[in-house]
């Protein structure tokens, strides 16, 4: 604060954009590996387009057969077989159970209740009037368009049966007028209902979050949801029987739910669609991906080669033609983050990516790379039956990159510390949230007091969030916006190039502001080629 | 469709092929204290190194419902040691190696851990008939575990190799208190499928060794041939070793 006046000093022109030429956007690429659509625009689409009309789409241009295609002549949808394998599915059979059910949707006389595990001793009725449970900021509900629990973020979704059927009936009394429900305001209460096809998704949230920002994040539930099951698998299933018990086929992914909640709690990437990278110094990035490149570069049908730690992107490798959506690559880091199973052993997992391809699974060889170096190598491939070439690769990337110094080179940079925000030279700037429209990555520095507790940092997450919103918003959207808060002063600035979110101390003027932003960029240009990656190498 | 599927997985898996390489080892010593000599040395991760020169790769699945201890088996067989507290849900498959001598030849062992949980099934499906044994774990203190085992030999008949060799396990024997599935009945099923059978401990280490030395043992025997039809057989194996008391050379 006592540097605010240093900076007033320097007279400021009105006019704050003329000051930066205006091609001005640090980590600007002319090619990027992550598509770059806004996730908000997108988000949009997305709501307006049904579930239908989707499905049409992907199985028309399936990507992951696209590829196969490519290689052999004949291609079978990788979930075509499990048609046959599902043993539940059984064609006739469900088909006849299915028609029986579709007419008694509601009462529930399958043997999938029995996967329905008891947990907690609180009768049905005090379970939702149980303080504790009522007190959580944020609950999230995921039930069958039958009404059928598929899963609560708290507690036991058996013993909140009564809440789903409201859910439910909500979401239908709403349908039968050629309708959807979007959400509910009560007092600081927002439920937000997100109607995916077969599945319906309840956010209700007594956080600053907007309604569009609950609806991102349950989009990204669904997409969890589809990356474990594929959409075709999803509808299909419940084709066959409206009446499914989903939390058969999801046990073990609750996991990934739960984990992913939290995970967006903490998280800015989310919310701007991007990735952040780790910090390394070019030449030992392009060593790293040039590694990868030479070893996997002959391995056919391999589409990505995505090396990461601490939710930090290293390198990424790509089929030439393909790229990754931000949305699929946090999904990636969640699964890596809440798997403590593949820092035991190399695995040799399913995964969809449903921006990627909804409709079937990639295979994913999923290592660390060695006992002293935690970065988590995944190579994904369409096909099945490449474990151990992709096995050897690795072995050999290892190999190469211990060579060549690039271990230790990752080690040093996940264990220094951050970057802070005092560093860029700018002291009366707390933090601040730089996302790079044209690659889709971003940067932020470490949090510093008082940012440093949980409390606070989920505190800056939310004024970054409605920040966001403001700016966002569909029906007036802003290019610049400063706030004056209680407790600090925020800038955000959206360009065609770039979004830049700023926390200040509590008193800087929107002069002193522009300044530092100037300061900021011109400090995030100097580091770039450090923080952000400039190429989209290929193999 | 999926028949196609179903027979270009059958051309291009490779049927059980055993590596030829015969280099009889010079000096004998007995395969369980082998197996122990084995394990200390072995570091706690070593993904697919360059293997010595093996007499015999064979692959082992593990399967049964999630959660009944497949991969605190293997890895209570593999490093010594067992993985309390978390429960660590596998992901797919995971994949693990580890050689042991049988007879002065060396066996690698490449173990395929597979995740227990339905959504999984479809994956590991294509799997099993590269196999060339099964290792069936339920635990014994889990009814539905226990109960979900016919399911599962269903699928094996239905997927794996005619001849894989199969070894039905009642995991968490420890567990005296909270058991409610008989030995009795583990060994009558057993009987039933005409499969191995033998409870075991993941936390003791009751007859994890003797599991695995014993699929080493039949598949090694069937690979020499020499005893196609009167083979080593596995199951009369596993009732001599598992009767010698309560088999302190099985703990480790």
């Amino acid at each position: 604060m006592a540097s605010k006046g240093l900076c007033q000093e320097r007279n400021n022109t009105e006019n704050e954009e003329s000051e930066i030429v205006p091609d001005f956007e640090p980590g600007a690429s002319l090619e990027s590996m992550l598509v770059t659509t806004d996730s908000f625009e997108e988000l949009e689409q997305e709501m307006d387009s049904s579930f239908d009309e989707r499905q049409m789409k992907e199985s028309t241009t399936s990507t992951i057969s696209e590829i196969q295609e490519e290689l052999h002549d004949t291609t079978i949808p990788e979930d075509s077989s499990s048609d046959q394998d599902d043993k539940l599915i059984e064609n006739d059979e469900v088909e006849e159970v299915a028609s029986q059910l579709s007419e008694t949707s509601l009462t529930s006389n399958e043997e999938g209740n029995t996967a329905a595990t008891p947990v907690g001793s609180l009768p049905e009725e005090e379970y939702w009037q149980n303080p504790e449970w009522k007190e959580r900021k944020k609950h999230v509900f995921i039930l069958s368009a039958a009404g059928k629990p598929i899963y609560s973020r708290y507690g036991s979704e058996d013993k909140l049966v009564t809440i789903f059927g409201v859910m439910q009936a909500l979401v239908s009394f709403v349908q039968t007028n050629q309708d959807t429900i979007r959400s509910i305001h009560a007092g600081n209460s927002k439920f937000v209902f997100l109607i995916k096809g077969p599945i319906i998704l309840v956010s209700v949230s007594r956080t600053t979050e907007s309604v569009s920002q609950l609806v991102l994040q349950l989009t990204y539930v669904y997409n969890q949801i589809v990356s474990v099951l594929t959409s075709s698998q999803l509808t299909r299933i419940y084709e066959q029987r409206r009446n499914y018990d989903l939390r058969r086929l999801l046990a073990g992914a609750e996991r990934l739910i739960d984990h992913l909640l939290n995970f967006m709690e903490r998280e800015p990437a989310f919310l701007l669609g991007a990735v952040k990278c780790l910090p390394l110094t070019p030449s030992v990035r392009d060593s790293i991906t040039q590694t990868i490149v030479q070893t996997c570069g002959k391995i056919k049908n391999l589409v990505f080669g995505i090396l990461l730690a601490k939710n930090q992107l290293i390198t990424l490798v790509r089929m030439k033609k393909y790229f990754i959506h931000p949305a699929d690559l946090h999904l990636i880091f969640n699964l890596v983050n809440s798997s403590e199973s593949f820092k035991a052993a190399e695995s040799w997992t399913p995964i969809c990516l449903p921006k990627f391809d909804s409709s079937g699974f990639l295979h994913g060889h999923v290592s660390y790379l060695s006992d002293d170096c935690q970065a988590c190598l995944l190579l994904l491939t369409v096909d099945r039956d490449v474990f151990f070439t992709l096995s050897e690769a690795k072995q050999k990337i290892v190999e190469k990159l211990r060579r060549g110094n690039c271990l230790e080179a990752i080690n040093e940079s996940v264990n220094r510390a951050s970057y802070t925000a005092s560093q860029v030279g700018v002291p009366e700037m707390r933090h601040f949230l730089y996302k790079c429209r044209s690659t889709a990555q971003f940067w932020s520095p470490a949090l510093e007091p008082p940012y440093h507790v949980t409390e606070e940092s989920e505190r800056l997450l939310g004024l970054y969030q409605a920040l966001h919103h403001r700016l966002h918003a569909a029906s007036r959207p802003l290019k610049l916006l400063h706030q004056q808060l209680e407790k600090e002063t925020m800038l955000g600035w959206v360009t065609s190039g770039f979004e830049l979110y700023i926390t200040f101390e509590p008193l800087v003027t929107k002069h002193s502001a522009i300044n530092a932003v100037n300061k900021l960029l011109r400090w995030i240009k100097k580091e770039e080629d450090r923080l952000f990656i400039l190429n989209a190498p290929t193999f | 469709m999926a028949d196609v599927q179903q027979h270009q997985v059958r051309r291009v898996v490779t049927r059980p092929s055993w590596s030829t390489q015969q280099q009889p080892q010079a000096n004998g010593s007995p395969a369980v204290s082998a197996v122990r000599r084995d394990s200390t040395s072995t570091p706690v991760r070593q993904p697919l190194r360059p293997v010595e020169t093996c007499d015999l790769t064979c692959k082992v699945m593990l399967l049964g419902d999630s959660g009944v201890g497949k991969t605190c088996l293997l890895v209570r067989f593999r490093d010594g040691l067992f993985l309390s507290g978390n429960f660590i849900s596998t992901v797919g498959i995971d994949f693990r190696n580890k050689v042991v001598t049988v007879d002065q030849s060396k066996v690698k062992l490449q173990i395929w851990d597979t995740a227990g949980q339905e959504r999984f099934r479809s994956v590991t499906h294509a799997y099993y008939r590269d196999a060339h044994a099964l290792l069936l774990l339920y635990d014994v203190t889990n009814k539905t575990s226990f109960d979900n085992i016919r399911a599962w030999l269903g699928e094996i008949r239905e997927y794996a190799q005619d001849d894989v060799v199969i070894m039905l396990l009642g995991n968490k024997a420890d567990c005296g208190s909270e058991r409610v599935v008989r030995k009795e009945d583990g060994e009558r099923l057993a009987r039933e499928y005409n499969v191995a059978f033998m409870e075991t401990s993941a936390k003791t280490g009751l007859n994890v060794e003797l599991t695995f030395m014993a699929v080493a043992r039949e598949l090694k025997s069937r690979k020499s041939g020499n005893s196609d039809e009167s083979k080593f057989n596995v199951q009369d194996y596993v009732r001599e070793q598992s009767q010698r008391g309560s088999c302190p050379p099985c703990n480790t």
